[in-house]
C-alpha cells in the first residue's frame, strides 16, 4: 500500500506489529456514549458504547455509511456541537504532550479551547465553506496560533512556510476563499491543521466534495505530512476507496459502533463482519473479476430505536438465533473460527470483530459450548 | 488497491495561480464595477426626475389659476386684474407653456444646468432652489443622525441578540422589538412630544434652535441645536434601531450556523476573535448594503416628523409650499429627496468594495 | 388550508389574526357599540356632553371640545380608516401580483424593466409624492383616495410575489407542465397559484399597513379629503385642539393606539406568514 508503513504483509496470514511507537496509544476512547434526548421522550442513541483506540504515528480510518454516527463521533472527540442537548458518557482519554492524560468528555470548555489546533486538529466535512469569506487565508492561518499564545509577528511569519509545507505559494496567504479553488481550500485547511504540530488530527470527509484528482493529491498530502510530523490521523470517510489508498488501520462503524478493526488491507481482502463484507462487495474493483454489485439490504436502522442484539442481524446475510438477543463483543478473533468465514483466519493481531460468528465475541455466560473460556480482549458486556 | 505516493504526477491542477486565470485586455473589475453602479445611478437619476416632472405635469387642476387665485387671496393683484394676460405670464415664468415636450426640455435644461426651479410661492419672487437649499442641511441633520444612531445601535444590539439567541433575555428582547419596529416613528415622537416636552418640560417640542439665540459656531447654538434635535432624532432613531436589531439577529443567527463558524471553534478561536471578526464582520456587511433601501421611507417618515416638530427642514418646507399650492417648491423638495435618497445609496454601493472583498470579485 | 398551518407554527400570525379580527369586528359593529355606549344620542352631535371633560366611567376617553365622547368618535371613525386600508391593500396586491407574476414568470427583457420600475419605487420616498398628490386632489371619495394610495405601495407585494414565482418555475412539477406543453394560463392557474397565496397574504398585509399609513400622514398634516372621518383625521383634529399642551393624552392617544394595533395586527400576520413559508427566515426566530 504505501511506502511508509513499516510493516509489511507477508502471505496472507499474520500481520506482525514490529513498530513499538506505533503501538503507544494517544487517544483511547472507552465506551462512549453520545446521546441526544428529544422533547418527546425518545432519545438518539448515535454514538453508543463505542470502543476504539488511535496510536501515535498511525493514520486510523473510519468508514460506514451515513448515519452510521461518524461526525458524531468526530464532534465528541472535538467537543463540538451543533446540538445543545448533547449527553456524553464514558471516556475519551487523550495523551497530552505536556499536562499528561485528560478525558475529553469531562474536560473544562477552557482547557478544550487550549487543546484544539494545538494538540488536537480538525479538517471539516463541508470544507468549501470552513474558510471565513471576509477574512485574508494569511490571516486565518495565523489567528489561530495567535490565540494559542504565539507572538502575531512569530505565527505571521510561519504562514509562508506553512503553506509551502501543503504545497502552495506563499502568495495564497494574500488571497481570500473565494478566490481559491475547492482543492486549494482544503489545502489551506489543512495548513491550518498542522500550524502548531498537533498530536492528532481528525478528518472528517476531507475529500467528499472534491473530484478525484484533486482528492487523490489532498490524501498523499496527508500521508507525506503524517510521516513528516509524527501525527496521529483519524480520518473518516463513507468511502472504502479513500481508506484503501491511505490509512493504515479502518475501523468500520455501523450503528453507533466500531463492528471491526484491522490493518487496511487485510480488511478489505478478508473483511471478517458480514457488514464489512457487504461494504467491500460495494466497491467496483480491478482486480476482481466484474461482479453485479450487491449492496447490503435493508437500511440503516434508526438511532432512536436500535435492533435488539446484534445491530445488523436484520439486515445480516449470515444471521443467527444468537443474534437477535445478545449483543456481540469487540473481540480478537483466534484460530479456530466458525463455518464460513471469508479466507483463512489466524490469530491476527490488532484484528477485532464484533460478531457471533467469531466464539470470541459471544459473551462467555452466553456461549453455547459452556466454556466459559474468556475473551481474547477487555470487552464491555452489555 | 495499492497506490504508491511517488507514482502520482508533481503538477497538481488544483495549484494553478488563480491570477491566471484572469484575462488579460479585461476592465479591472472593481473599475467595471464602479462605472456600472455610476451608469445605473445617472439613468435612475434620469427617470426619477422625468417621473416627478410628469408627476406634477399630470395633476389634477390648473396650477396656474391655483396660483393667481391665491395670489389675489394675498392682495398683490386688484380682482379686475387676473385677466388672461397675467394667467399667460405666469404661465410662461412657470415654464408651463408649450406642448409636453417642450415644457420638458426646458425643465430639464433649466434644472440640470443651472439647478432653477423657477420662482416660489411661499415667499415670492425668492426662487424655490434658494429655499430648498436653506431646508436642506436641516433634514440632512436630521435623517442622517438618526440613520447613524439607528444603524449603530441596531447592528450592536442586534449581534448581541443572535449571540446570546437561546437566553430568555434575548428571546424576549427580541419580541418586543419586533413589535415596536412595526411602530411608525411618527407616533413615537407623539409619545416622545407629549412625555418629555409637556407632560415633563424636559426639551424644546418645537424649531431646530432658540431663536433667542445668535446663530453662528457658538457653544450656546450648538447645544441648542442638540437639545431641539434630540426629541425628532430619538424618535426616528428608536423605530429605525429596532428594525435593524431584527435583521442583524437573523443574519448572526444564520452564520452561527455557517461552517465557517464550527472551523473557527474548531481551531480554538477565543470568544472574543469569533464574536468580533467572525460573526460580526460578516454580519454587518450586508447590513451597510442594506442601508441604502431604508433611506427612502426615513427621508419620507422625516417630513410627518419636521412636520410635527415644526423643523425648518425639507419636509416643513414641503407641507407649507402644499398647503399654498406652491408647486415649484414642492416640485424641487420632491426632486431633491429623490436625488438625495438615490446619492445615498450611490455612495454606499461604491463603499461597498472597500469593504468586502466578494463584492470586488463578483459584481 | 395555509391559514391552519400558519395559525398552528407561529405565535407571532396567532396574534395579528386576533388584534385584526377583533379591530375588525369593532369596526363592523360600530353602530351597535356606539349605541351600547352612550345609547340615542347622535356621537356627532355637538355640546351633547361636556366639554373637554376626564377620562371617566361615562367617557373612557373623555370628551373633545365640542362636547362630544371621544370613544364613540373613534368607533365611528374605524371603518373608513379599515376601508381604506382593506381596499388600497387588496388594490395594490393585485397589480403587484400582476407585476410580480409577469416580471418572475416570463424573465429576460420584461423582468428587468419591471424590476428596475420596482425597485426605483422602493427606493425613492413616495410619502412626499402622496402628500402632493393629495394637497392637488380634493375631494377624493375613499375608493379614488385607496386607488391612490395602491398605485404607490404595490412594490412592496410584486417583490414578493416575483421572488417566490422564480422559486415556483424551478420546481419540478412546473417543469412538467412546461414540458407537457401546457398553456401559460393552466401552469398559472393549476400549478403556481395555489402555492401563491401565503405570498398574496403577505403582499396584502405589507401593502395595506403602507396604504394606511400614508393616509395617516394625509391626514395628519391637513391634506386629507374632506368628508372622510377616519383615525388620522381624529389624530390631527387632537393636534389641532392642542392635546398635547393641554395634557389632554386620551384625545390623541385613543386614535393613535387603534392605528398601532391596525399595523402591529397586519404586520404580525405578514411576520407569520413569513416566518412558515419563507424559508430563509424558517429556524432563525
Amino acid at each position: 500500500m504505501a511506502t511508509h508503513t513499516p510493516t509489511e504483509a507477508t502471505g496472507s496470514g499474520v500481520i506482525p506489529v514490529s513498530d513499538p511507537a506505533r503501538r503507544e496509544p494517544v487517544l483511547t476512547i472507552e465506551d462512549l456514549d453520545v446521546h441526544f434526548p428529544a422533547n418527546d421522550g425518545s432519545v438518539a442513541r448515535v454514538v453508543d458504547r463505542l470502543r476504539l483506540t488511535v496510536n501515535r504515528n498511525e493514520i486510523i480510518g473510519i468508514a460506514g455509511e451515513s448515519g452510521s454516527g461518524k461526525t458524531t463521533l468526530v464532534e465528541a472527540i472535538l467537543g463540538i456541537s451543533r446540538f445543545p442537548n448533547r449527553r456524553l458518557n464514558g471516556r475519551v482519554l487523550f495523551e497530552t504532550r505536556t499536562r499528561g492524560q485528560v478525558d475529553l468528555a469531562t474536560i473544562s470548555a477552557r482547557q478544550m479551547r487550549r487543546l484544539r489546533l494545538e494538540e488536537i486538529a480538525y479538517i471539516p466535512q463541508g470544507s468549501m465553506n470552513s474558510l471565513n469569506p471576509v477574512l485574508r487565508v494569511g490571516d486565518q492561518i495565523a489567528d489561530g496560533m495567535i490565540d494559542h499564545g504565539v507572538p502575531a509577528g512569530q505565527a505571521r511569519g510561519r504562514v509562508p512556510e506553512l503553506l509551502e509545507r501543503v504545497g502552495l505559494e506563499a502568495r495564497v496567504a494574500r488571497l481570500f476563499p473565494h478566490e481559491l479553488s475547492g482543492g486549494m481550500k482544503q489545502r489551506v485547511i489543512i495548513a491550518i491543521a498542522i500550524a502548531m504540530s498537533p498530536s492528532l488530527i481528525v478528518a472528517d470527509e476531507p475529500t467528499t466534495a472534491l473530484d478525484v484528482n484533486v482528492q487523490r493529491r489532498i490524501l498523499e498530502t496527508l500521508a507525506r505530512l503524517r510521516d513528516e510530523m509524527q501525527v496521529a490521523i483519524m480520518l473518516v470517510s463513507h468511502d472504502m476507496a479513500v481508506h484503501a489508498q491511505l490509512v493504515d488501520r479502518v475501523g468500520i462503524m455501523y450503528a453507533g459502533q466500531i463492528v471491526e478493526t484491522g490493518e487496511v488491507r487485510e480488511a478489505v481482502k478478508r473483511p471478517m463482519h458480514p457488514y464489512t463484507a457487504g461494504l467491500m462487495q460495494a466497491i467496483p474493483s480491478i482486480d476482481r473479476p466484474r461482479a453485479r454489485m450487491e449492496g447490503i439490504r435493508g437500511a440503516t436502522p434508526s438511532p432512536r430505536n436500535w435492533p435488539e442484539g446484534c445491530r445488523f442481524h436484520d439486515r445480516c446475510p449470515r444471521a443467527m438465533p444468537v443474534c437477535r438477543t445478545i449483543p456481540p463483543l469487540l473481540a480478537e478473533p483466534v484460530a479456530g473460527r466458525r463455518e464460513g468465514v471469508t479466507g483463512p483466519v489466524d490469530v491476527i493481531a490488532g484484528r477485532q470483530v464484533a460478531c457471533h460468528l467469531y466464539p470470541e465475541s459471544t459473551p462467555p455466560e452466553a456461549r453455547s459450548d459452556g466454556s466459559g473460556r474468556p475473551a481474547a480482549t477487555t470487552e464491555a458486556a452489555r | 488497491m495499492t497506490i504508491s505516493v511517488e507514482t502520482i504526477e508533481a503538477k497538481s491542477a488544483d495549484n494553478r495561480s488563480p491570477v491566471d486565470t484572469r484575462r488579460k485586455g479585461r476592465l479591472n473589475p472593481v473599475v467595471a464595477y464602479l462605472l456600472r453602479r455610476l451608469g445605473i445611478y445617472l439613468l435612475t437619476l434620469w427617470g426619477a426626475i422625468t417621473l416627478s416632472f410628469l408627476f406634477f405635469r399630470l395633476i389634477p387642476g390648473d396650477p396656474i389659476s391655483a396660483f393667481v387665485t391665491s395670489m389675489e387671496s394675498q392682495g398683490r393683484y386688484g380682482a379686475g386684474d387676473s385677466s388672461e394676460q397675467v394667467v399667460e405670464y405666469y404661465r410662461q415664468q412657470f415654464g408651463l407653456d408649450g406642448t409636453l415636450l417642450e415644457q420638458y426640455l426646458r425643465y430639464m435644461e433649466r434644472v440640470v444646468f443651472h439647478f432653477d426651479f423657477g420662482p416660489s410661492l411661499v415667499s415670492y419672487p425668492t426662487p424655490s432652489t434658494d429655499l430648498i437649499m436653506r431646508a436642506l442641511p436641516w433634514t440632512l441633520g436630521l435623517v442622517g443622525a438618526a440613520t447613524i444612531l439607528s444603524w449603530v445601535i441596531g447592528v450592536l444590539l442586534g449581534t448581541l441578540l443572535g449571540w446570546t439567541r437561546s437566553s430568555w433575555i434575548s428571546r424576549w428582547s427580541t419580541n418586543l422589538s419586533l413589535g415596536v419596529s412595526h411602530i411608525h416613528a411618527y407616533f413615537i415622537a407623539l409619545l416622545f412630544v407629549y412625555a418629555f416636552a409637556y407632560w415633563n418640560p424636559w426639551l424644546p417640542a418645537s424649531g431646530a434652535y432658540d431663536a433667542r439665540i445668535e446663530p453662528g459656531w457658538s457653544l450656546d447654538f450648538i447645544g441648542s441645536i442638540i437639545k431641539h434635535g434630540t426629541l425628532p432624532v430619538l424618535s426616528i432613531a428608536l423605530v429605525g434601531a429596532t428594525g435593524w436589531m431584527i435583521s442583524t439577529r437573523a443574519l448572526v443567527v444564520a452564520i452561527l450556523g455557517e461552517d465557517y463558524l464550527t472551523f473557527a471553534a474548531a481551531k480554538g478561536l477565543s470568544r472574543w476573535r469569533i464574536l468580533t471578526r467572525y460573526v460580526m464582520r460578516n454580519a454587518w456587511l450586508p447590513q451597510v448594503a442594506a442601508l441604502g433601501i431604508t433611506l427612502g421611507g426615513v427621508v419620507g417618515g422625516s417630513v410627518l416628523i419636521e412636520n410635527l416638530f415644526r423643523y425648518p427642514g425639507l419636509g416643513a418646507l414641503l407641507v407649507n409650499a402644499l398647503g399654498v399650492r406652491d408647486l415649484n417648491t414642492a416640485q424641487a423638495v420632491v426632486s431633491l429627496l429623490i436625488v438625495f435618497v438615490l446619492t445615498a445609496n450611490l455612495i454606499i454601493d461604491l463603499l461597498l468594495p472597500l469593504l468586502d472583498p466578494r463584492v470586488r470579485q463578483h459584481r | 388550508m395555509a391559514f391552519i398551518n400558519t395559525w398552528r407554527q407561529s405565535g407571532q400570525f396567532r396574534f395579528g389574526v386576533i388584534v385584526l379580527s377583533l379591530l375588525i369586528l369593532m369596526g363592523v359593529f360600530h353602530q351597535l357599540l356606539i349605541r351600547l355606549h352612550i345609547g340615542d344620542t347622535d356621537p356627532r352631535q355637538i355640546g351633547a356632553f361636556g366639554i373637554l371633560e376626564s377620562p371617566s366611567w361615562a367617557h373612557p376617553f373623555g370628551t373633545d371640545p365640542y362636547g362630544r365622547d371621544w370613544l364613540a368618535m373613534n368607533l365611528l371613525g374605524l371603518p373608513s380608516s379599515l376601508l381604506v386600508a382593506g381596499i388600497a391593500g387588496l388594490i395594490s396586491t393585485v397589480i403587484g401580483a400582476v407585476v410580480g407574476f409577469v416580471s418572475g414568470y416570463k424573465g429576460g427583457k420584461t423582468d428587468a424593466s419591471l424590476r428596475t420600475m420596482t425597485d426605483m419605487l422602493l427606493v425613492i420616498p413616495t410619502l412626499p409624492l402622496i402628500l402632493t398628490l393629495g394637497a392637488y386632489a380634493r375631494g377624493l371619495s375613499v375608493l379614488e383616495l385607496a386607488l391612490v394610495l395602491a398605485a404607490f405601495s404595490w412594490p412592496f407585494a410584486a417583490r414578493v410575489i416575483r421572488s417566490q414565482v422564480l422559486s415556483l418555475r424551478e420546481r419540478p412539477y412546473v417543469e412538467l407542465s412546461k414540458i407537457s406543453d401546457l398553456k401559460d394560463r393552466q401552469i398559472i392557474f393549476q400549478d403556481i397559484l395555489p402555492n401563491m397565496m401565503p405570498y398574496l397574504g403577505i403582499g396584502l398585509a405589507t401593502s395595506s399597513v403602507g396604504a394606511a399609513f400614508a393616509l395617516v400622514g394625509l391626514t395628519i398634516i391637513g391634506l386629507a379629503p374632506s368628508g372622510v372621518l377616519d383615525l388620522g383625521t381624529l389624530l390631527s383634529l387632537a393636534l389641532e385642539w392642542g392635546a398635547l399642551s393641554l395634557q389632554q393624552w386620551t384625545l390623541f392617544f385613543a386614535p393613535m393606539t387603534l392605528l398601532i394595533l391596525l399595523f402591529l395586527g397586519a404586520a404580525f400576520i405578514s411576520q407569520g406568514l413569513e416566518q412558515v413559508y419563507n424559508p430563509r427566515l424558517r429556524g432563525q426566530q
